[in-house]
Parts: C-alpha cells; sequence; structure tokens
C-alpha cells in the first residue's frame, strides 16, 4: 500500500513540476502541436507539378512541334521559353528560370516520315531527384504515346483493334497499391508524426533533468526526496505516470486530430493503432529518462538530442530502404523506439496492416519498454547511491 | 566543465558522427537489388524468362517467386517486396494469338524511394516484353533489324541528368544534410555562448576586459567563435570535396566563401533571437525549431517550388536555404559566381539582424541575470 502511496506521491509532484515548467511545455506540449500541422502544411502540395522548362526545337516540322505541345500539356511540364539554341537555354539554366532542356534534333520530322529511329535529348537539372523524375517520366510517356502513333500511321486500312495490338500487343496495367497518387505527404508524415513524440520526449525529460541538475549542485534528485523515497522503480514508475498523462493527450492530437483535419491517409483501425503506440509510448518514456542522465544542465538536450532527428529518420527505413542500410546501423537502429514505430505506423495507416500483422514490431516495442524500464532503475539507483 | 563538453560534442564529436553515419549510409549513392515478387501464374518459357530478365535490372531483385497473387500482396504489405510482376495464366498462348493478354505490375510508394525505382524497372520491363511479341510479329512479317528498333521504338529519348549522371543520391544529401546540422550547431552555441556567459556570471568580467563596451564584448567572442566554427566548416568542406571526392565544378574557394558567410548568418540570426528573448531557453528553442525546419525548407528531397506559397517567401530567412542554392550553382552545377550573387548578398545581408536588438543585447550583459 505504502508503495502504490508513494508512486501516487512521486507521480503528483512531477506532474506539477511539468505543468509550471514554461520550457519543458515548449517541448511537452507546443512541439506536438505544432510540428505536425508545420509538416502538414509543407508538403501539402503531395507532388510535383508544372515544373518549367526551355525547349530547343531544331526541326520545326509538325511531328517535332506535336511532340513539344504534348509533353507541354503533360501536369508536371510548363514550357516557359523557346529558345534558338542550347546556349540560350543553359543561360535560363543558369538563372534557374527553368530545370530542364528539351533539344529536338533538325532530322526528327524526316526520320519519323522515313521509318528511321530518332532521338530527342532531354537535360535536367539535378538540384532535386523530384524535378528529374517528374520531366523523365512525362517525356519518356510522350515518346511511347507518340511512337505508337507512328507504329500505327501505316496501317490505316486496318480496324482500330487491330491497330490497338500491332502497337501493344501485351495490355500493360499498373497499380500503385498504397500511396497510390505518390504523395510526398502521405510517405513522410507518418514518420515526422512518430518521431515528434519520441523526439520531444528526450527534449523535455532531458530538460528536467538537467534543470534538477543545475539547482542541486549537479545531483539529480534533490536532497528531500531521498528521505522520503527509497526505491528506484517507484520513482520512474511515478515518473512516467506522470509523462504518460500529457502525452494521451498529445497522442490523440497528433494521430487523430492532425489527420482528421488534413485528411491524411489513414486505413487502418483506431484500435489497433491505439494498442499499436501503447508500447512505442511507453518504451519512448524510459528510453528518454534513461538518456537524461546525458544531460548535465538545463539547456544540454538541445545539443544531445535535437541533431539526431534526421539521421533517425533515416535509420527508420522510410527514407532510405532498409536494404540499402548496413548491417551495423540497422542493429544500432533497433535501439530507438521510432524505427518500429515508423514502420508500424505507416503500415497502420497507410497500408492498413492490422496489429496482427505487425506482431514483430509490436513485441520489439515491448522489449524496448522492458530494458529502458530497468536501464532507468538502475540509473537512479546508481544516482541515489551518490552521497551528498 | 560542462560547458566544455558541450562545445566538444557539438563541434566535434556530433558533426563527425553525423558525417560518418551519412557518408557511410549513401556510399553506394542509390540502392540497388530491392526486393520484388513474381506471381508467375503462366508457368510458360515465355513467363520465366520475363522473370529471369527482371532480375537482371540493377534495382530490383526478385525474391519471391510464386503463382498465388495474394501471397505477393501479402509479402507487399508486409514491406518485404517494394513491386510486383504478375503474368497472368495463359499467357504465352494468348501473346502468341492476338489475344492481348493483361501484365500487371504493382508498386509500393508507401516507400517513395524504393517504391520509384522498382517501379521505373517494372514499367521498362513490361515494355520490353511488349516490344519482343511485337518483334516476334515483325519478324514474321520480314523485316530487318534497323528498321525493327525504329518500329519498335520510334522516339528514344536520351536523358542528360546535368552533373550527376549516376543519379546518385549520395551527391546532393550529404552536401547538404552535413552542412545542415554544422549550421545547427553554430546556431545553438551562439545563444548558448552568451547564455553561458550570463548564466555563469562572467559577462561582467567580459564586459570589463571590453573595456565596458557590450558591443566590444559580443564582437570579441563572436569573432572567437568564428574563427573556431570556420576551421570546422573548412574541414568539413575539405572532406566532402577532397577526400569523398564529391564534385565540385567551381573548385573549393566559392564553397569556402560560403561556409564562411553561413556561419556569419547563422551566428547573426542567433544573436538577434536571443536579443529578443532574454530567456534564453526560449532563443535556444526558436533556433532549434528553425534548424530542424530548415531540413524541409530547403528544398533539397521536396522541391521547394512546389510548397505553398508563403513559405517559398519564408525560405528566404532560412540560411541554409541559400547554402543550399549556392551548392547547386558551384560545387555541383559549376555555373560561373555572378549567377550566385543573390544567395551569397542574401547571407551576409543577415548581418544586420542583430544590429537591430543591440540595445537588448546590451542590457541583456549588464544586467546579467540568468532566466530559465
Amino acid at each position: 500500500m505504502q508503495s502504490i502511496r508513494n508512486i501516487l506521491q512521486i507521480f503528483r509532484e512531477e506532474f506539477s513540476t511539468v505543468i509550471r515548467d514554461s520550457g519543458v511545455w515548449i517541448f511537452f506540449v507546443l512541439l506536438n502541436l505544432a510540428y505536425p500541422v508545420i509538416y502538414t502544411y509543407i508538403y501539402s502540395n503531395e507532388s510535383v507539378h508544372e515544373v518549367p522548362v526551355a525547349v530547343v526545337d531544331h526541326d520545326f516540322s509538325s511531328a517535332s512541334r506535336d511532340f513539344i505541345r504534348r509533353w507541354d500539356a503533360s501536369a508536371n511540364v510548363n514550357v516557359i521559353a523557346r529558345c534558338n539554341d542550347i546556349e540560350e537555354a543553359k543561360r535560363l539554366w543558369y538563372k534557374k528560370d527553368i530545370l530542364g532542356i528539351l533539344e529536338v534534333p533538325k532530322s526528327f520530322g524526316s526520320d519519323i516520315n522515313t521509318g528511321k529511329q530518332t532521338n530527342v535529348s532531354l537535360f535536367t537539372d539535378m538540384g532535386g531527384l523530384l524535378n528529374y523524375k517528374a520531366l523523365l517520366m512525362s517525356a519518356s510517356s510522350v515518346a511511347q504515346l507518340s511512337g505508337k502513333e507512328i507504329q500505327v500511321k501505316d496501317l490505316t486500312y486496318a480496324l482500330p483493334t487491330t491497330q490497338e495490338l500491332t502497337a501493344s500487343p501485351i495490355r500493360i496495367e499498373e497499380v500503385k497499391l498504397f500511396n497510390p497518387e505518390s504523395g510526398y505527404a502521405s510517405f513522410i508524415i507518418p514518420a515526422i508524426l512518430i518521431l515528434v513524440i519520441q523526439q520531444s520526449l528526450l527534449l523535455g525529460i532531458g530538460t528536467l533533468a538537467g534543470t534538477a541538475r543545475d539547482r542541486n549542485k549537479g545531483h539529480l534528485l534533490p536532497t528531500g526526496y531521498l528521505t522520503r523515497f527509497r526505491n528506484p522503480f517507484q520513482i520512474i514508475t511515478g515518473k512516467a505516470m506522470a509523462y504518460f498523462t500529457v502525452y494521451v493527450v498529445m497522442i490523440v492530437w497528433v494521430y487523430v486530430v492532425v489527420p482528421g483535419i488534413f485528411n491524411l491517409t489513414r486505413i487502418g483501425l483506431k484500435l489497433d493503432l491505439f494498442i499499436f503506440l501503447l508500447p512505442f509510448l511507453l518504451s519512448s518514456i524510459f528510453m528518454a529518462i534513461s538518456f537524461s542522465f546525458l544531460s548535465k544542465e538545463r539547456e544540454a538536450p538541445f545539443f544531445i538530442f535535437v541533431f539526431t532527428s534526421v539521421p533517425l529518420m533515416f535509420l527508420s527505413g522510410i527514407s532510405w530502404p532498409i536494404e540499402a542500410i548496413p548491417h551495423y546501423w540497422k542493429t544500432i537502429s533497433h535501439i530507438f523506439p521510432s524505427t518500429f514505430g515508423i514502420e508500424g505506423y505507416t503500415k497502420i495507416a497507410n497500408m492498413g496492416s492490422t496489429l496482427n500483422e505487425l506482431l514483430p514490431e509490436w513485441y520489439s516495442l515491448w522489449l524496448l519498454t522492458v530494458v529502458y524500464f530497468f536501464i532507468s532503475a538502475y540509473l537512479y539507483y546508481r544516482a541515489m547511491r551518490v552521497k551528498f | 566543465m560542462s560547458t566544455h563538453k558541450i562545445y566538444f560534442f557539438s563541434l566535434i564529436i556530433a558533426p563527425l558522427a553525423s558525417f560518418i553515419f551519412f557518408a557511410d549510409l549513401l556510399k553506394k549513392g542509390i540502392p540497388t537489388d530491392l526486393p520484388v515478387a513474381i506471381v508467375d501464374e503462366d508457368n510458360s518459357s515465355t513467363s520465366r524468362s520475363l522473370a529471369m530478365s527482371l532480375d537482371a535490372f540493377a534495382n530490383s531483385k526478385i525474391v519471391l517467386k510464386t503463382s498465388d497473387f495474394s501471397i505477393a500482396r501479402k509479402a507487399m504489405q508486409e514491406g518485404q517486396v517494394y513491386g510486383i510482376l504478375r503474368i497472368p495464366a495463359g499467357f504465352k498462348k494468348d501473346a502468341s494469338s492476338s489475344q492481348a493478354p493483361i501484365l500487371s505490375f504493382y508498386t509500393n510508394d508507401s516507400y517513395i524511394l524504393p517504391g520509384s525505382l522498382v517501379y521505373k524497372d517494372l514499367r521498362l520491363q513490361t515494355a520490353l516484353a511488349n516490344g519482343v511479341v511485337q518483334r516476334t510479329m515483325l519478324v514474321a512479317r520480314g523485316g530487318t533489324e534497323p528498321e525493327l528498333s525504329a518500329q519498335l521504338n520510334p522516339i528514344v529519348v536520351d536523358t542528360h541528368p546535368l552533373n550527376n549522371p549516376w543519379l546518385s543520391y549520395g551527391i546532393y544529401l550529404a552536401n547538404t544534410l552535413i552542412p545542415a546540422v554544422f549550421a545547427m550547431f553554430v546556431m545553438l552555441l551562439t545563444v548558448y555562448g552568451i547564455s553561458s556567459e550570463i548564466k555563469e556570471n562572467t559577462s561582467s568580467q567580459l564586459l570589463a576586459i571590453s573595456n565596458g563596451s557590450a558591443g566590444i564584448a559580443l564582437l570579441g567572442k563572436l569573432a572567437a567563435q568564428f574563427t573556431v566554427f570556420f576551421i570546422m566548416g573548412s574541414l568539413y568542406l575539405l572532406i566532402l570535396y577532397r577526400i569523398l571526392n564529391y564534385p565540385a565544378n567551381s573548385g573549393i574557394a566559392p564553397m569556402l566563401l560560403a561556409m564562411g558567410l553561413l556561419i556569419v548568418a547563422c551566428q547573426s540570426f542567433a544573436l538577434f533571437v536571443a536579443g529578443l528573448f532574454d530567456k534564453h531557453r526560449i532563443a535556444l528553442s526558436i533556433t532549434a525549431l528553425w534548424s530542424v525546419l530548415s531540413f524541409s525548407i530547403i528544398g533539397f528531397t521536396f522541391p521547394l517550388r512546389s510548397m505553398p506559397e508563403p513559405l517559398q517567401i519564408a525560405a528566404n530567412i532560412f540560411p541554409m536555404r541559400h547554402y543550399f542554392m549556392i551548392y547547386v550553382d558551384q560545387a555541383l552545377n559549376g555555373i560561373p559566381m555572378y549567377y550566385s550573387w543573390l544567395h551569397y548578398a542574401a547571407l551576409a545581408m543577415f548581418i544586420v539582424l542583430p544590429i537591430t536588438v543591440y540595445p537588448l543585447l546590451k542590457r541583456q550583459l549588464q544586467k546579467g541575470i540568468y532566466t530559465t
């Protein structure tokens, strides 16, 4: 009974510390409220459209004009200039007016008329691979489509179905099974939503630890605390309960309200989602308590934790395919809840996986919870033995 | 004591760790052998040769062969494969008897990079399959080789990805991520530098050696910090362009200048924020937020021009955005420096920011009260 009373007392004290510390509020509340909204806004256009380009048409036949018109008509491309030569187009590229150049050779029309193969050249700026992809995809689509017409143009006597069959004896069907619009937000936002929870906990709990050290001459626990509470398990349980209470609210905001407002993809079941997130939240809390021992002063978390977000994003297998990550980095990635969290949340939200299909990730998160629980208990145990 | 640790960690350990991490992760430039599945419902000589030629593509590797589509679909949902090629039953028979069988392929764009790489392979592979059947038909009608290729593919697009013909992601990820991490620490350390003078009550000493002038005190401190930052920044550039040999097509000097100005811009921005908020933890929070947002707003993964317009304007007050534009112009494209002058100037312009809050900074140093 006494132990439960102790835990509740620790919970109450920690909760009021959290509430009174504006620095912690920034992380626990403001960050979780603002970041999901800001990022969803940044990527709200989802994909690249109307990339500005120039064309250099040496041929000026009806065939070349037709090709250019079709390319311009595709959603990805916007022809803003027609240049006489490549040099003129390059100057526009230097000025960043255009991000690609299409050059049509002088023989374009005559090649087609005489049944010879012809080439067009596409030059693309590589300052962003999405622009490159957009230009290349549309150019090859137009080439394919125009090519088919050329293939059947001598078959005017044939039936349309025969024409179609000659151009493509096999019908091709492409299906984007998940994230059908290839939306950038649909792909990156799940990872950001998971990271914001984990990173804000690292920062907030790190700040609490640093502040305690600043106030107690380098010690994590005030002397008064030690005379009242002697059990590290009680201390971390009580503290974790305080953070958990705040984060239950944040979780609803981040994973229910924000996706609802911005209409993000969320195919999976809500119940599965919450059951999945439970060990993610718990393991993140206990990891943050463990890592808070690195935070020797109030400002330290900024230096220790902020920069880790980007590498963690890459380690999760979302930005960079997991198959291309060397095994040692993969091993390291398994100590962070975000790795399993991003994997699991992406599958639930984007791919409609059920909890049953996510058991490996779910168990891993429980394992991390247990491991970090004992690590943080041990660290508190050690901190309590230090004489004042 | 712990102040030294923070400098050591922020200037050497953390950027170096990020450096090693990204350089090692991205060393291959582009992921290869991504797992795909083949659903072969036909099991004919044609379908088997289709499968084999797909395996030969660099980006794809067949890890699952099955005749049951639901198995492949499940594998995709579990993230084990990024693409599926489905060859329907009767494919060979239908193709040779002009029944136009349907060849379908599926990709998963929840993982956008591997999804699109595999998509490229699958699309090419299905187009080639089409070509093989066409060729058979044309040969039957008695066509010759050059005629054949013209008829199969009348228009070919030659692509020239300028200055990155390898389509390497490593090139532009490493060249942006590493300076962005460094810029983040420059901002944080600048705020921290002021904050710790006040926190540890050394601001009065600092003022004393500066003959009581807050301006001289600040300039002296910032100049000292700049020297250290610039040495580290140049070192990182040397590693990028001389050891890892990433393209520096205008030579290294324009990038050194960009790095110097980036540091000045970051210091100025941080000083400005520190002046506005005498609670330095708020100042630290804002600079941290700014730096983290930089990674997105630079526009190196998702282009800035595809973001909402207010953000395209706001991007100008992020120093890293200008650095990135200079990087693309100078290191990647190697175009005359004249075309980048606006971004160099923009970085230099950041100096104006702290001047506007100078009286506030002066008061903070003179009062020397640390507020949490």
